[in-house]
């Protein structure tokens, strides 16, 4: 008789604990997400509590001031990003949590900005898209693409969440192809549309591995070599051209060289000792836009290394020109300045040198007495590179004017000695 | 051939049937024949030269039919009423072609095309249309004389017309002008495709074709492309 009370006695408490316990832990537990728009006014509720009900609000365990409230309810003006969080109200005296509110502030979507790209012709293209400010808050894309209309799907690319890929099944089609894409969030909806022909959209990677060297012994020469972009999947039948750029890093001007075919090239009216910046970028031959340009390569051109000063050298005072090297510098020892024209002039022939030879060695024999030329025609020195005149330090040079030797003719020059390049 | 009523298309196979024979075979030199290689280059660069006369030449053309043909966006369905020679094809089918097949269907295409150009010059209301139709005319002969020549070099036979389709030209219904507008259009894009389509495979032909005396690298085209 003694054994059921006890029991039933067990069975009222534990009830009594459950209504309890649900009392107190709500189903308000999981907070009620919401999303408002930015700059916006919103009224959060407590609930159901009444709306004289004495709460407190907290937002990320903060209190709130009570001059925000409005009876239980939190009134908030002006969303600013800052007021997402988590808002609780609490019953003031209990601290019974009564609601919470996962607020997000946010905008609705504006027109996405859709493009699509060849990269890999024939095999297919892709698409990609994003918006052009952000929303702050969760979006959705969908794409359609329709070819005519047959539908095509578009795969999603594994690493990059706002691209899908499309193969191509039919080349040379004449319909054109409409991508679409719908974006929505909480707040709102946007969509946009591009129509294209197969063969505009056409736009390879650049060219890869750009590679510029110097050429021994050759101070004006770059090579340059590059590789076909390796996602070009058929450079056979699809063959590529190239277009490439180079310019000295201390000029702004570009100097340009298309190409049809072949991976390589060698730039010969470089500015000798200027270091060179190089990019190249490529073009199906027939269909298409050109590539974005490659990873700049930089290379200086050859250079002679410099002998060493003799003790009876008399290096004479040349400004040595370190701005540009294109126009004449002032004070070289040059006669002629017909030599330093703007990319450097044409070498001088060997049969003008030899009557200067013999002319020069009768004037010697002639007029030893008189030191006037030491000069070692027997180079070509640097002088047509278009540089400045470095004098070979072990020479002495004293450049008269040329009215003073009417023996010299006119495409003779001083210069310092060096190999012929 | 199904002769539509209204389709333009099917009063012109017979005329198209009649100028078949007009491209004709350069007699070719066979001494000292460096091959076909070089036909092939000339071949593609005869398509280039004919793509960009056909891209001021549709301008023009488009601006006389007037919107919406002149609109850039313009996109209309294809009804599949013409028999207008179709460039696009299976992407795989395509690149299995063998040489013979690939030349033929270019032949092939641009023997009606050029048919159908003649009709839309006789057609053309200005002086001016009529003669640069006539000229882009007269580049294309080229091209088929072209292709001629580089089937001839690999002793391929020149495609002929099939027997029966020889028929009597009876006028028909005339075309509402607006259907006649979108034939224009629809060849003129057909011809753009078709040279777009031909720079590509006579690339492959040329890769394929490489001469072996100049070939320091000699391509083997082992896998199957």
């Amino acid at each position: 008789m003694a054994a059921p009370v006890p029991w039933a006695c067990c069975a009222v408490l534990a009830a009594a604990a459950a209504v309890v316990y649900t009392q107190k832990h709500s189903p308000q537990e999981t907070p009620h997400v919401q999303f408002e728009r930015l700059g916006s006014d919103v009224t959060l509720p407590c609930g159901i509590a009444n709306w004289d009900a004495a709460v407190t609000w907290r937002v990320n365990g903060t209190d709130l001031a009570p001059d925000l409230l409005n009876g239980s309810q939190l009134v908030l003006h002006g969303l600013e990003l800052g007021h997402s969080g988590l808002y609780a109200c609490f019953h003031r005296d209990s601290w019974h949590l009564h609601h919470q509110v996962l607020l997000h502030v946010g905008l609705p979507p504006r027109e996405p900005v859709l493009n699509c790209r060849s990269n890999t012709y024939p095999k297919g293209f892709y698409c990609s898209w994003h918006l052009p400010t952000p929303t702050y808050i969760p979006n959705t894309f969908n794409v359609t693409v329709l070819h005519g209309s047959k539908i095509m799907v578009c795969e999603k690319d594994p690493a990059l969440k706002n691209r899908c890929h499309i193969r191509y099944m039919h080349l040379f089609s004449t319909i054109k192809y409409k991508v679409s894409i719908s974006v929505s969030n909480a707040l709102g909806h946007n969509a946009t549309a591009i129509t294209f022909d197969e063969f505009t959209i056409v736009k390879p990677d650049p060219p890869e591995n750009v590679v510029a060297r110097p050429v021994p012994s050759n101070p004006r020469r770059l090579e340059v070599t590059w590789q076909t972009p390796s996602t070009w999947p058929d450079p056979e039948s699809f063959p590529l051209k190239f277009f490439l750029r180079y310019r000295p890093l201390i000029l702004d001007q570009w100097q340009h060289v298309e190409l049809s075919d072949g991976t390589a090239h060698t730039i010969t009216d470089a500015y000798a000792g200027k270091e060179y910046i190089i990019q190249v970028a490529a073009k199906d031959n027939d269909i298409g836009t050109w590539s974005d340009w490659s990873v700049a390569a930089h290379a200086t051109p050859w250079t002679e290394e410099p002998r060493h000063l003799t003790t009876e050298a008399q290096a004479p005072e040349t400004t040595t020109s370190t701005t540009s090297s294109l126009a004449p510098p002032p004070t070289t020892k040059i006669c002629d300045s017909e030599e330093l024209g703007s990319g450097g002039g044409p070498a001088v022939p060997f049969w003008i040198t030899v009557p200067v030879t013999l002319a020069l060695a009768a004037a010697v024999a002639t007029a030893s007495s008189l030191l006037i030329w030491s000069v070692d025609l027997g180079g070509g020195g640097g002088a047509h590179e278009g540089t400045p005149i470095q004098p070979h330090p072990s020479q002495s040079s004293a450049c008269l004017p040329r009215a003073q030797h009417p023996m010299w003719t006119r495409h003779s020059t001083c210069r310092g000695a060096g190999g012929r390049s | 051939m199904d002769l539509r009523a209204g389709d333009s298309w099917g009063m012109l196979a017979c005329l198209c049937t009649v100028l078949w024979h007009l491209p004709a075979v350069p007699a070719l030199n066979r001494t000292g024949d460096p091959g076909p290689g070089p036909s092939i280059q000339k071949t593609y660069d005869l398509t280039r030269y004919l793509e960009h006369q056909l891209r001021s030449l549709a301008g023009t053309y488009l601006n006389y039919l007037g919107p919406p043909f002149n609109e850039p966006d313009f996109n209309p369905p294809r009804l599949g009423a013409d028999t207008l020679p179709r460039a696009t094809v299976n992407l795989e089918v395509w690149q299995s072609l063998n040489d013979k097949l690939r030349l033929t269907q270019n032949y092939e295409a641009y023997s009606h095309l050029l048919c159908y150009l003649r009709a839309l010059n006789r057609q053309a209301a200005t002086a001016e249309l009529r003669r640069s139709l006539a000229h882009f005319c007269t580049s294309l002969q080229g091209l088929l004389g072209s292709i001629a020549g580089v089937m001839a070099a690999l002793g391929y036979p020149l495609p002929q017309p099939l027997p029966g389709t020889e028929l009597t030209w009876a006028p028909g219904p005339a075309h509402s002008d607006f259907l006649q507008k979108m034939d224009d259009f629809w060849l003129l894009k057909e011809l753009q495709t078709w040279l777009w389509r031909s720079a590509k495979d006579f690339n492959r032909l040329k890769k394929k074709m490489q001469p072996p005396a100049a070939a320091v690298t000699l391509h083997l085209e082992a896998h199957g492309f």
